[in-house]
């Protein structure tokens, strides 16, 4: 076995070359030229290289291979085309790489992606930010299999919901700690929005240039907020009446908004007219206040709190 | 032929480096490595010392090899790092990113430069000392990648290969643009125009030219403008703080610190007069804010950001969690968890408060059962005959 400072020292070398050539190179010529650093023995030596240039291709590194002709009919032969392996200049003035360095300083990605990419646009990091500092999730092996297939416009197919399910996918949001995926869900024929922490196992990307994005999407808007979520149901009644008690009223007016309010009680307290469509997400809401808000129409929603509670209070007896 | 990869590379291609060029960069090498890499370097010190020009640095990769293989039996060795050893890959890619950007620089302090990629100043020595046996053949010095380490600096002065970087990834694309994305959105954001055509230029990367379509929603601010410019000014505040979790409202003097959103939801921390320690406070829950007119003295910050939340005293409750209720596990911080085998969870949470337990428990309903401690396990039912009890009196 090769040690890994051989392989590392190896692989470096395996690249220089690739991109240093612009004629594709056979194994043969690979191991003439990196004299000594591959296996004298043909077969040891291709599965260094075949390891090698996995390594490589999974850094991210485009390796192309063709198949030669004339004196070396069939040989595999490989290259790295600088157009393909470059970044691009993108002629970056001082100023937006200063700017770049505040937004990464500000949003920290709780991976290294967002500082890699800086490192390559030639910025560096810098650790204070005077905007405060955004955290965000990031380790989600599934995200970056996602976000190299909205690159490509491949379909992925993956688990949801005990679901098999393919999806165009369109965009990406991150709200409240979590990464929705925005696509066209075949099964359903609709636009839907996905959790990426609730795709069961991996995610599988199908063909490239599949599908065309469509034009302008508000990611912001597409992925539904909590208090969206609270009218996103099929209840029948779709609003209820809540009084909340005085010390909480800034809260709900905060959530909810001033025209929420139906009217104002000489106790201080007052009753908010709130969607209710989406039950379970109703009761989560009205719960989050406990003893301190109170259903009072519909009177068939109020039995409904009710029920829930007597419920919960027989569990012990 | 039984000729050791490295070695036959020593006394071959490299073998004609021109002892010029190479002397330079060795004897710089060696300077770089004395003042740098401690104790864990030591074996290649002695290696470099002895072996003279270009041939030392091949000869110290050899015997940092040998070292490598004969202590492969033996649980640790003197080269790896406590984290383990790097993988080749790792190595790699590190120096794929590293190489160009420090070509663009030239000269770049070793300190800084491991503390910007975030390596130890040993690794990256280690490194860039491999790379500097890299390149093209035959191997020649202008031919290899010219990069040296002299009195603490790291100098790369001719462009050999390696000197652009390598495309960014899908998700470093998106990161990077996500991230440009939210920080143009922050209030009170500078540089809004530079920030807007940064990203301008990184969307020129994509195929087609198209908007990169990603989003973070840091969550509505509140507050978070007046708290950043107290911040900068050390203005002392008085707050009016609802806390549900305790069903209470409170009178506090703040001396704010740090702001930062977790989860979609922004904080402050501050030094809090009430309790003489440092609270983070949820910026949403501050009903009232306003400076005392107090400038106070810069405090060192006593914990990072997202650190301890809760101290050793807090108490914790066991939790049986069925999946429809998986949100108290993703929501809240858990000490421990564990997936039964019905595919339920079982959880342990610190407990801020009874009243918080009370709303947790009332809001997840039938979906949450309390393990342990005994004395809460009628919790559920007790809140809720209280919340019960309104609506009879209603």
């Amino acid at each position: 076995m090769a040690t890994k400072i051989d392989a590392a020292e190896r692989m470096l070398n395996l690249l220089a070359l690739l991109v240093d050539r612009s004629q594709p190179v056979t194994l043969k010529q690979i191991r003439a030229e990196l004299a000594g650093q591959y296996s004298d023995k043909d077969e040891a030596a291709r599965a260094q290289f075949e390891r090698d240039k996995a390594e490589l291709r999974n850094m991210g590194i485009p390796i192309d291979m063709v198949t030669l002709g004339g004196a070396q009919a069939g040989e595999s032969a490989y290259l790295v085309q600088r157009t393909n392996y470059e970044l691009a200049d993108l002629d970056l003035s001082d100023e937006e790489m200063s700017a770049l360095q505040l937004a990464v300083a500000t949003v920290h990605l709780a991976a290294q992606e967002g500082e890699q990419a800086l490192w390559k646009l030639g910025a560096e990091r810098v650790d204070d930010s005077l905007l405060g500092r955004v955290t965000v999730p990031f380790q989600d092996p599934n995200l970056a299999r996602v976000m190299a297939a909205i690159v490509s416009r491949a379909p992925l197919t993956y688990r949801y919901k005990g679901e098999e399910r393919t999806v165009d996918p369109y965009g990406m949001l991150a709200r409240r700690g979590y990464w929705y995926l925005i696509g066209w869900d075949h099964l359903r024929k609709a636009q839907r929005v996905f959790r990426v922490d609730r795709i069961e196992g991996d995610v599988l990307a199908g063909k490239r240039n599949s599908f065309a994005m469509p034009r302008g999407m508000d990611l912001l808007r597409a992925v539904p907020t909590e208090r969206q979520m609270l009218a996103a149901g099929d209840y029948e009644h779709s609003h209820a009446l809540v009084r909340v008690d005085g010390s909480l009223v800034k809260q709900v007016v905060r959530e909810f908004g001033e025209g929420a309010i139906e009217r104002h009680e000489s106790d201080g307290s007052a009753v908010f007219n709130v969607p209710c469509s989406n039950l379970s997400a109703f009761r989560l809401w009205l719960f989050a206040m406990v003893d301190k808000a109170e259903v009072l129409e519909p009177l068939e929603v109020r039995d409904i709190v009710i029920g829930w509670l007597d419920d919960l209070a027989a569990e012990a007896s | 032929m039984t000729r050791r990869p490295s070695s036959s590379r020593s006394r071959g291609a490299k073998k004609a480096a021109a002892k010029k060029a190479a002397a330079k960069k060795v004897s710089a090498k060696k300077a770089g490595v004395k003042k740098t890499s401690g104790k864990k370097v030591a074996g290649k010190k002695t290696a470099v010392k002895k072996a003279a020009a270009k041939k030392a640095a091949v000869k110290k990769v050899v015997a940092k090899k040998s070292v490598a293989k004969k202590k492969v039996a033996q649980a640790s060795s003197p080269v790896r790092s406590r984290r383990g050893p790097r993988s080749a890959a790792e190595r790699v890619s590190g120096l794929l990113v590293m190489l160009p950007w420090l070509m663009k620089r030239k000269k770049v302090r070793l300190a800084d430069m491991a503390r910007q990629f975030r390596i130890s100043e040993a690794d990256l020595v280690a490194d860039l000392q491999m790379a500097a046996v890299c390149g093209v053949p035959p191997y020649t010095p202008d031919a290899l990648i010219d990069v040296f380490i002299h009195e603490g600096w790291v100098i790369a002065e001719v462009p050999v290969v390696f000197s652009r970087p390598l495309k960014l990834s899908s998700a470093e694309l998106f990161a990077i643009v996500a991230t440009v994305r939210a920080a143009h959105r922050m209030p009170g954001a500078p540089q809004r125009s530079a920030l807007l055509s940064a990203t301008r230029k990184i969307e020129r990367l994509l195929p087609a030219g198209e908007d990169v379509p990603v989003a973070i929603d840091a969550g509505e601010a509140p507050h978070v403008d007046e708290l950043r410019i107290a911040i900068a000014a050390r203005h002392e505040l008085r707050i009016t703080y609802f806390s549900p979790s305790r069903a209470e409202r409170t009178q506090r003097t703040i001396r704010p610190l740090r702001l930062f959103s977790v989860s979609g939801r922004w904080y402050v921390a501050a030094f809090d007069e009430k309790s003489g320690e440092e609270r983070t406070f949820r910026t949403d829950r501050i009903e009232a804010l306003a400076a005392t007119g107090k400038v106070f003295d810069p405090v060192r910050s006593s914990r990072d950001d997202d650190g301890a939340w809760f101290g050793a005293d807090v108490p914790q409750v066991t939790l049986r969690v069925k999946p429809a209720a998986a949100w108290i596990a993703e929501s809240y911080p858990t000490v421990s968890r564990r997936t039964l085998r019905d595919g339920s969870l079982e959880v342990v949470l610190p407990v801020t408060g009874e009243h918080w337990l009370r709303r947790l428990l009332l809001r997840a309903g039938r979906n949450v059962e309390v393990i342990a401690p005994e004395s809460w396990r009628g919790l559920s039912a007790d809140t809720a005959a209280r919340v019960r009890a309104r609506y009879r009196a209603g």
